[in-house]
């Protein structure tokens, strides 16, 4: 917490006189250059809306004034910039404690469930499976009771704040295009809550490697990800080493000492022999921890660098062979994790001086192993990496791939299928593989270039993209101006839709097209959620109806209809939606149907793991969080919410 | 999207006769489909079962016969001779014996219904229970960005007109297995699949209202989906009408597998144009008291064969179309460890249960259980890749050739054990 403040201050400060040198040299922005959208036949309302519909997470009741005051290219701009105000947020954010914590102290906090019973039976002087042999209730007071002598958290509660925090900030930040983009990125370069592995580092993978970078560099995000406990984990680079009896990165560091004549080199020989003795004793201690299972051997492991070339840089057809995916891989041997615990504080103290020279590297949680780095000759995409090499062959593949043609193309072609349509023209690929190429992967530019290129603005690419189920949950919510909490019953409705948060297994992340997300279970689903938000069946998102309306109940349901779907749906043609709705309004009995068939059906147990476990659950608490909304306007709503046009954005 | 058309071809036609309220727009689309000549033709059916957690083959299916056994797993092996009835491994072929908590599948075993294949795993050796499921789902050993299951390939290799039923799995998400390009529902129960108001008769209702709005709808996409999410919503309607009474006094335990396999026995039962299901069951990660006749093993065991019991049983005739697999990610140590268990280890044994089966024999290989024999000198090895235990199932019961896209990058052949 302490940190933070510091921070804040500090950002205060900053900011402070940031403003005041605004303010006193009061020269108005330079104009902006204007936003092609009136070639493609649109008013400036509509494009504010295309624009809310592609780079936020759904328009606010007001928002397309709001954008049209500030003027559309100042709006993108800040938007770019993200430098909009989020004190509502980082308010709501105040209480997530994880959030202040560095990856290693969310490590050491939040132990996985295997490596607190292996502590716990530790301390209790056990063998990990006597402690697991205990009777339940027995197993669970110990585990509890080592978990709060040693100020440890479960890790339920980090996952239940990875969650919670994307949700408010998805609702809730003013620089939506930043979480926007945080999401896409983050889905580009995905690892899964389904690792055990990994799992405990997600959050900060999530914090420190996606979202600074998102709006920034393309090659400082591949460089972070590449390094983040998470990814070498999720991809197994922690485990990759060089095979026994190749010469690695220490064997050449160490080797002019060794050939060195006369007594220093004798002195050095017993030195290094006994260096080398005792970095096998302690790996040797150090796999006693490890279940048999999962103690590693020596071995390369091609998955990061088959997945670094296919899903994060050149994409499949983008130029490489199995050859280059070994030798990449080759190249990454050696990069990995610093483990949490003493094993960590031991090898954070052994780095000094001379473990720098053997070419051994700590950063953060990320460890180089220069004993485990194979140092030989290596060819990768028709370079020469000469033999003697360490970290630098790593960084040297990642500056190659990263500036690769290829790599602008597969990011082109994925950005404007995610921001423009499914399949987005030729052309428009081009254009922005153009600028990704020529600015080296300067990502605001990209999504510049995107905003200002009549592609975007196409009539074919209006609402041409269907939400996602967290891009339709949240764009519900900010429709209502709901006032959102994490609850797990809001993220398995969310899952239910098809999108498990942080689930998703495999490495290509969540495929981003309309035929994947659109099934019957899914999209009978997506109406069922948009009914029960709006009926209030849904804890966690507070709102109310009439105040969208100013306080104004609609008389009839036919009024309903021609308010609420303008205010859901702004500057849609939606004359299509109100018409076909209109018979629900000319039904005289209906008021009646309506009322009478209050039935609180709650969502079906679903049966997720125990993680969700640390979110609220908002159906135990008996809470306030029941707006009191005229019911059939609540249907109303929900059918709206529920429609293939609210699908759609 | 002309196959999702299909559906009103096929089984769901009767069915939505039942549940059609008031919609005229759905008349007039039935009616339609009635003319249509009758395309429907019966369609097989395979029912996967992930054992998730690693099974200990080596319990399920004991070598009873190999003398290194006693002295690996003092407390845990298990004899099938002069122990007292129900403490005893069923006998299966004079080397083999069946747990006893599995005696419910000695007479489909016997009737030559049940084929096991020991020795079944990944050329992968990763011990890691993500790894290896991961693996086992995509059908990719050791390649983790293989975006498809190797089930959602199998559908699509098929390609023929599918119903949104076409292939379910009972879990609360989409297993690895079934991503993919093929539309593929996961569904955790079935009651679930309604919509509030949805079936009310006389009068618009909500449900008609969001059905109006989806007829009408330019989207391709979500118009052909929500034509077909209302189809199948009636027709599940219908399909629950009436409490489900196992047919043929079937007893389904009440666990997550039952309820799993009853509702995949309903939707079969319902015709609903079901493919290809998935369902799961868990805890078979037997670190600890793995025991012998109780114990944590067993436990699982009796909830694995009465389930499967009763899914078979209530099938009836209807046994004909379908085949039933299971899989597990990997075995368990030949040894038990200090308490009572058995880590994870290469090698299990799978079922596959049919009346093409090539049945009443265990295919695969088990060497004798000597340091030379095993992999890595610990853990039962694996001799049977599980593709070719995959693609002889899904190819000849689905009647896919196409290996090499089921499984690619696969040059293995298939290993016969199923008949025609």
């Amino acid at each position: 917490m302490k940190r933070r403040l510091l921070f804040k201050t500090a950002l205060l400060l900053t900011c402070g006189a940031f403003l005041w040198i605004a303010a006193t040299t009061d020269a108005p922005p330079p104009p902006l250059e204007p936003l092609p959208y009136a070639d493609a036949g649109l008013t400036e309302r509509e494009a504010a809306a295309h624009l809310l519909n592609r780079f936020t997470y759904g328009a606010r009741p007001g928002d397309v004034d709001r954008v049209v005051e500030m003027g559309l290219e100042r709006w993108l701009d800040r938007q770019l910039k993200a430098d909009f105000s989020d004190k509502k947020l980082n308010k709501k954010l105040d209480p997530f404690q994880a959030l202040d914590l560095s990856v290693t102290e969310i490590a050491e906090t939040y132990p996985a469930p295997f490596t607190v019973l292996r502590m716990a039976a530790r301390e209790g002087g056990m063998a990990r499976e006597e402690l697991q042999g205990m009777e339940q209730q027995e197993r669970r007071r110990t585990i509890r009771q080592y978990m709060e002598d040693n100020g440890l958290r479960p890790q339920r509660d980090l996952i239940a704040e990875l969650i919670g925090h994307k949700i408010l900030r998805a609702a809730d930040s003013e620089n939506q295009l930043a979480e926007v983009m945080t999401d896409f990125w983050f889905n580009h370069f995905n690892v899964s809550l389904q690792d055990n592995q990994a799992r405990g580092y997600v959050l900060a993978y999530e914090r420190d490697a996606i979202r600074p970078h998102a709006l920034g560099s393309f090659r400082a995000m591949l460089g972070a990800t590449a390094k983040h406990p998470a990814m070498l984990l999720y991809l197994d680079n922690a485990q990759s080493t060089s095979p026994e009896g190749t010469a690695t990165t220490m064997d050449t560091r160490l080797k002019p000492y060794e050939e060195k004549g006369g007594l220093g080199g004798r002195i050095a020989r017993r030195q290094i022999r006994e260096g080398r003795e005792r970095m096998q004793r302690e790996q040797q201690e150090a796999m006693q921890d490890i279940p048999q299972e999962f103690r590693p051997r020596r071995g390369i492991n091609e998955n990061y660098a088959r997945e670094l070339m296919e899903l994060h840089t050149l994409g499949v057809d983008g130029g490489y062979t199995q050859q280059d995916v070994e030798e990449v891989a080759r190249a990454f041997t050696g990069w990995s994790v610093v483990p949490p615990g003493e094993r960590g504080e031991r090898a954070r103290k052994r780095m000094d001086k001379r473990g720098e020279r053997m070419g051994f590297v700590i950063e953060e949680a990320f460890l180089f192993r220069a004993d485990a780095h194979d140092a030989t000759e290596k060819t990768i995409l028709g370079e020469t990496f000469p033999a003697g090499g360490g970290i630098d062959e790593g960084e040297r593949v990642l500056d190659i791939v990263a500036a690769h043609p290829s790599t602008a193309r597969h990011l082109a072609q994925k950005l404007a299928a995610r921001f423009v349509s499914d399949n987005p023209l030729e052309e428009l690929v081009d254009e922005l593989a153009e600028v990704f190429s020529s600015t080296m992967g300067d990502l605001p530019a990209v999504v510049r270039a995107m905003a200002y290129s009549p592609h975007f603005w196409n009539e074919e690419s209006i609402g041409a993209k269907v939400k996602s189920p967290f891009e339709l949950a949240i764009s519900a919510l900010r429709a209502l101006d709901a006032e959102v909490r994490p609850t797990r019953e809001l993220v398995e409705w969310i899952d239910k839709m098809g999108q498990p948060l942080y689930r998703y297994q495999a490495p290509t992340g969540f495929p981003d097209e309309a035929s994947h997300w659109i099934n019957a279970g899914a999209l009978l689903n997506r109406m069922n959620f948009g009914l029960q938000l709006a009926t209030g069946k849904i804890d966690g998102a507070h709102f109310d109806l009439l105040a969208l309306n100013g306080h104004r109940e609609p008389e009839t349901i036919e009024e309903a209809l021609t308010t609420y779907v303008p205010l859901l749906l702004p500057e849609r043609d939606a004359a299509e939606t109100t018409a076909l709705l209109l018979p629900m309004a000319t039904d005289p009995g209906l008021e009646d149907k309506l009322n009478a068939s209050t039935d609180d059906q709650p969502a079906g147990d679903m049966n997720r793991p125990d993680d969700l476990a640390g979110l609220e659950d908002a159906r135990t608490l008996g809470d306030d969080f029941s707006p009191n909304n005229p019911a059939s306007l609540a249907r109303t709503v929900g059918v709206i919410l529920g429609s293939p046009e609210f699908q759609r954005r | 999207m002309t196959t999702r058309r299909a559906f009103l071809k096929t089984g769901g036609l009767g069915l939505i006769a039942i549940g059609l309220g008031g919609s005229p727009m759905f008349l007039n689309r039935t009616a339609r489909a009635a003319a249509a000549p009758a395309l429907f033709k019966r369609r097989k059916i395979l029912v996967t079962l992930f054992q998730r957690g690693a099974m200990d083959g080596l319990m399920a299916v004991t070598p009873f016969t190999d003398p290194h056994l006693q002295r690996l797993r003092p407390r845990l092996a298990m004899t099938a001779a002069n122990a007292a009835g129900d403490e005893a491994l069923i006998d299966l072929d004079g080397r083999f014996g069946l747990h006893p908590a599995l005696r419910a599948f000695a007479p489909y075993f016997d009737e030559g219904r049940l084929a096991i294949v020991h020795g079944v795993g990944s050329p992968d050796t990763t011990r890691s229970h993500f790894d290896a499921q991961d693996y086992m789902e995509t059908g990719t050993p050791g390649r983790k960005g293989t975006a498809s299951g190797w089930l959602n390939r199998a559908v699509g290799l098929m390609g023929h007109d599918a119903t949104p039923f076409q292939s379910v799995a009972l879990t609360p998400s989409l297993p690895r297995a079934l991503y993919g390009e093929a539309a593929a529902l996961a569904i955790s129960n079935l009651d679930d699949f309604d919509m509030e108001g949805a079936g009310a008769m006389g009068g618009p209702t909500t449900g008609q209202s969001l059905e109006a709005l989806y007829q009408q709808t330019s989207q391709d996409l979500l118009r052909g989906t929500g034509g077909d999410t209302f189809e199948a919503m009636r027709v599940l309607e219908s399909v629950r009408k009436q409490a489900y009474r196992p047919a043929n006094g079937a007893r389904y335990p009440n666990s997550p597998l039952g309820t799993s396999l009853r509702q995949i026995a309903q939707l079969i039962k319902a015709d609903v144009g079901l493919e290809v299901a998935f369902a799961e069951s868990s805890g078979w990660d037997t670190h600890v008291q793995q025991g012998t006749v109780r114990g944590s093993f067993a436990q699982r065991a009796t909830d694995l064969s009465q389930a499967v019991t009763a899914f078979w049983t209530d099938l009836g005739p209807l046994q004909d179309d379908v085949t039933f697999m299971t899989m597990t990610e990997f075995g368990r140590t030949v040894a038990e460890n200090g308490s009572g268990g058995t880590d994870h280890g290469r090698g299990s044994c799978l079922f596959v249960l049919g009346n093409t089966v090539d049945g009443g024999r265990v295919h695969g290989t088990v060497p004798e259980l000597t340091p030379e024999h095993l992999e890595d000198r610990r853990d039962l090895p694996v001799t049977t890749d599980f593709r070719a235990v995959f693609s002889e199932v899904a190819g000849k019961h689905l009647g896919i050739a196409h290996d090499d896209m089921l499984f690619p990058g696969w040059e293995g052949g298939r290993l016969p054990l199923l008949k025609g």
